[in-house]
């Protein structure tokens, strides 16, 4: 009976107790409370609340008091506390992992994230491919893993090992606090082209978002392997201590200057001729960088007997019809079109009187192109139809292969695991036991050699010369010597001379050393012959006339066979005197060394026996 | 007339009804301060936005909570003491509604929400109700209206069918419209005190990527969802309301193996929630 009496007063007690703490309570939350305002974009986001200084917002089509900041960092933006509105945060908005919550959301980039996800930026098909056929572990350089795969996997072997620790940081779905210094970008995903770095002294202000993406965010993932940003910029990577090192790379890195490609001394950037497909994809997820792009040289210099294609009525790209009707643009469906080669219109390509600003040397030409950073038009020539481009024999070339002025090489590399070594694995996010060291005897820049890949003639570089010594990881070492193709993007206005092609070594996959086209056959002779193979140049790929073709990158790519190769030093012998493609001997070049031989022809020169017995084509 | 002689021992009844009416109360302060269409930003807006309104609606839920708590022991108490001599069988049987009418209020309160785990409760509610053979579908729209259509129902029967429903029952079953003036007091002071010092959950706005759980009361259910058909989740509660209604009519030892057999299930409920709390939402 007492308890009970005494169950009132001690509820009271406690309800008094719980009250001075709700008190305290009720006084935190008011003074929590942020006095910004409450809605963006008619819609409730309070976020701003607290978050209204406009160095957080982006600006632009995303500017804070448009969007808000929940449609793309997540987070609770109906919370009045912070701890209710930073649930869930995302600090790296375009990050793959959350990117359909996010850009990929309803009603802002669905259709751009679909594309992207399966993109090869994101999934890095061809490089694992390559490199796991390299390593032994695959049949074919052709594959599907994806990046997303093989850093979830639990047991690596040698090659997904290898990739996690020195490839995945530039993969878009790494995010930046699990990445090292090769994409010096500030975020992931999305982000990782359309967010911009910060500049010097801009901490704490929030990166600007923009759809156009300038030539410094390429660079990251594109300033090594093939290097293709550099060359562009006319800059080659060098190794630490060489002496022909003149500058230094946005990241330190030592480097020489080289000419720039003609596209890039003209002020274009990247994007002006890479497409929304060519970067972003179209859905489809592709093997390797060549089948995924789809911008062409003929895109803008086709031919010049050629007829202007379907026009813009024909096109069917939504995202392109999209991007015009954002930026204010609009195309008559019977305005010409010059096209990908998969049927995208180039937008910014237009007969040169569409532009309203189209006079000056633009006007010159009948097409132009507009940058699309910033505007500035650039005259679009015609491949012309002179005897340079109608050269017989010279129908499988593609443009590159005259018009690549050089290619950065890094002609040997030996990869090997050091058991004692410590290195991040992108996988698992933190540094485990051993590490994979490349080391490369040389870096340098050169003229390409050709190769052979499908039906086409198309430059190649030294790409894989290699040892894979794995013993760290209980494997034996391996050898390849594999030539990678490659546009360079080293394009220059002048073409490579004939001398260059038939009769350098280089050309031919020979490497380095000295070509004798003499009266006793054409002989080789490596500068630097390799170790246990035969008169094959140390940065070559295969020896002169050899018994098969080298192999490439790539299923399909090989070197110049025995019989192609003598195809192209039998005109070399013709080069020092017939060094114009007007030349006549070139309209029936079989039929002038016959004539020659049969001493028909007025040359004096006593051409070697061998040039007779090549069999022509 | 309960017979205050052969009654339970304890007046955990009449506090079930001071804590109903407490629970009611304070709903009807908080409805004014609900938008069933902008349901997480009027809740979130409770939470933090509005002077003292967090305080009510913790009052409101662990008035609820005490409802529930006093229900339960009410029953175990009854059943202890032999309900069969206490109750006839018509009674018995209505007051047996009062347990899972709490726990559906309750649901209903917890998806008014508008959270990730609400959201997420109230599609598996509606899955659930649908595996109801032929009554099913219609079941889930009547009670929580067609998918996709917000929270109108759900908040019409959570402040009315429910809570008239169970008014009438509690008052029906106790032989009085209102509380005592003590239970009334118990009820508020000790909702009051822990509504001071503990807040009230909210879950997520977004699905956050770590599994999401229900109320507490249902977890034992959700774990058995993981590993057993949906239709579990409405047989079992339909077999312990069963098993309590059935108490009314048996003795001896059909009643051991009543209770045994509700018992069984209990644990296996218990079981289940342990289960699904050490290996993580579902």
């Amino acid at each position: 009976m007492t308890v009970r009496r005494l169950v009132l007063p001690l509820l009271l007690a406690a309800a008094c107790a719980g009250l001075v703490v709700a008190a305290v309570r009720e006084s935190r939350r008011a003074a929590e409370v942020g006095e910004g305002p409450e809605r963006a974009g008619g819609r409730v986001e309070r976020c701003l609340v607290c978050h209204d200084d406009p160095d957080e917002s982006p600006g632009g089509a995303h500017a804070a008091d448009a969007l808000g900041c929940e449609a793309c960092h997540l987070g609770n933006r109906l919370a009045y506390d912070k701890r209710r509105a930073h649930a869930g945060l995302e600090r790296e908005p375009g990050a793959l992992d959350t990117v359909d919550r996010t850009c990929g959301r309803s009603g802002c980039h669905v259709r751009e994230v679909e594309r992207v996800t399966r993109s090869l930026m994101a999934t890095g098909r061809g490089l694992i491919a390559v490199d796991r056929w390299v390593f032994g572990e695959a049949p074919g350089p052709d594959g599907t893993e994806t990046f997303r795969e093989l850093l979830a996997v639990a047991r690596p072997s040698p090659a997904q090992d290898h990739l996690r620790r020195l490839c995945a940081g530039c993969h878009l779905g790494t995010r930046g606090e699990n990445r090292d210094d090769a994409v010096s970008g500030v975020g992931s995903g999305c982000a990782s082209c359309h967010a911009a770095r910060r500049a010097p002294g801009t901490a704490g202000r929030h990166e600007p978002i923009d759809a156009r993406v300038p030539d410094e965010r390429c660079r990251g993932g594109h300033s090594r392997s093939g290097r293709v940003s550099l060359s562009y910029a006319g800059l080659v990577e060098l190794r630490p201590g060489d002496p022909a090192a003149t500058t230094r790379l946005y990241d330190g890195r030592p480097a020489a200057a080289a000419e720039p490609d003609v596209h890039g001394e003209q002020g274009m950037s990247c994007v002006d001729c890479h497409t929304i497909p060519d970067v972003m994809g179209d859905g489809r997820s592709y093997a390797h960088e060549e089948a995924q792009a789809e911008a062409t040289c003929e895109g803008c210099h086709p031919p010049a007997a050629a007829a202007d294609g379907a026009p813009w009525g024909a096109a069917g790209d939504a995202l392109v019809r999209d991007l015009l009707r954002l930026r204010g643009e609009a195309r008559g469906p019977l305005e010409p079109a010059r096209w990908t080669r998969r049927g995208v219109p180039l937008w910014n390509v237009r007969p040169a009187h569409a532009f309203a600003g189209g006079d000056g040397e633009a006007a010159e030409a009948p097409w132009a192109l507009a940058g699309k950073l910033d505007g500035r038009l650039h005259p679009l020539r015609p491949t012309p139809a002179d005897a340079d481009h109608g050269l017989r024999g010279h129908e499988r070339l593609a443009c590159v292969s005259c018009h690549a002025a050089w290619a950065p090489s890094c002609a040997t590399c030996h990869t090997r695991f050091d058991a004692a070594g410590r290195q991040w694995d992108f996988g698992r996010g933190a540094e485990v036991s051993g590490a994979w060291v490349e080391e490369s005897e040389r870096f340098g820049w050169g003229p390409p050699a050709l190769a052979v890949l499908g039906d086409r003639i198309v430059p190649a570089m030294p790409g894989m010369i290699l040892t894979v010594d794995a013993a760290g990881t209980g494997r034996a070492a391996l050898e390849r010597r594999l030539f990678a193709a490659l546009d360079p993007h080293a394009t220059r206005r002048e073409s490579r001379s004939c001398a260059s092609c038939h009769a350098e070594p280089v050309a031919l996959g020979l490497g380095s050393g000295t070509l004798d086209l003499g009266p006793g056959g054409p002989r080789f002779e490596p500068a630097e012959p390799a170790a246990g193979e035969a008169g094959v140049a140390a940065d070559g790929w295969v020896a002169l006339f050899p018994s098969r073709p080298g192999e490439g990158t790539r299923a399909g790519l090989r070197s110049l066979d025995a019989a192609e190769q003598r195809r192209v030093v039998r005109v070399g012998t013709c080069v020092p005197c017939h060094g114009e493609s007007s030349d006549a001997i070139y309209g029936d070049f079989g039929g002038a060394v016959g004539a020659l031989f049969a001493g028909g022809s007025a040359c004096t020169f006593r051409a070697p026996e061998w040039v007779r017995g090549t069999a022509e084509r | 007339m309960i017979e205050p002689a052969a009654g339970p021992r304890c007046r955990c009844g009449d506090l079930a009804l001071g804590f109903l009416a407490v629970t009611v109360l304070s709903g009807v302060a908080l409805a004014p301060l609900y938008r069933p269409e902008a349901a997480l930003e009027s809740v979130e807006a409770i939470e933090a936005g509005l002077p003292w309104a967090w305080l009510l609606r913790a009052v409101h839920g662990f008035a609820a909570l005490g409802f529930l708590l006093a229900t339960v022991a009410h029953l175990v108490d009854a059943v202890r003491a032999g309900g069969r001599e206490r109750l006839p069988a018509g009674p018995w049987w209505r007051s047996t509604l009062l347990l899972p009418l709490a726990v559906l209020a309750m649901l209903g309160g917890f998806v008014l929400r508008g959270d990730a785990e609400s959201l997420a409760a109230l599609a598996v509610w509606r899955g659930v109700l649908e595996t109801i053979p032929l009554l099913g579908a219609p079941l889930a729209t009547l009670l929580l209206g067609p998918p996709g259509a917000g929270f109108g129902a759900v908040t019409a029967h959570h402040a009315g069918t429910f809570s008239l429903l169970l008014w009438l029952i509690a008052a029906d079953h106790g032989r009085r419209m209102w509380p005592t003036g003590r239970s009334w007091a118990v009820a508020l002071l000790s909702s009051a005190a822990i509504a001071g010092v503990v807040p009230l959950p909210l879950g997520p706005a977004e699905p956050t990527g770590v599994g999401l759980l229900g109320p507490w009361y249902l977890l034992g259910l959700q774990g058995m969802l993981l590993d057993l058909p949906p239709a579990t989740a409405w047989l079992v509660p339909v077999f312990l309301a069963g098993g309590v209604g059935a108490l009314a009519h048996v003795q001896g030892r059909a009643r051991t193996a009543t209770l045994a057999a509700l018992g069984a299930l209990l644990a296996a409920w218990v079981g289940w929630t342990v289960r699904l709390l050490l290996a993580g939402a579902g």
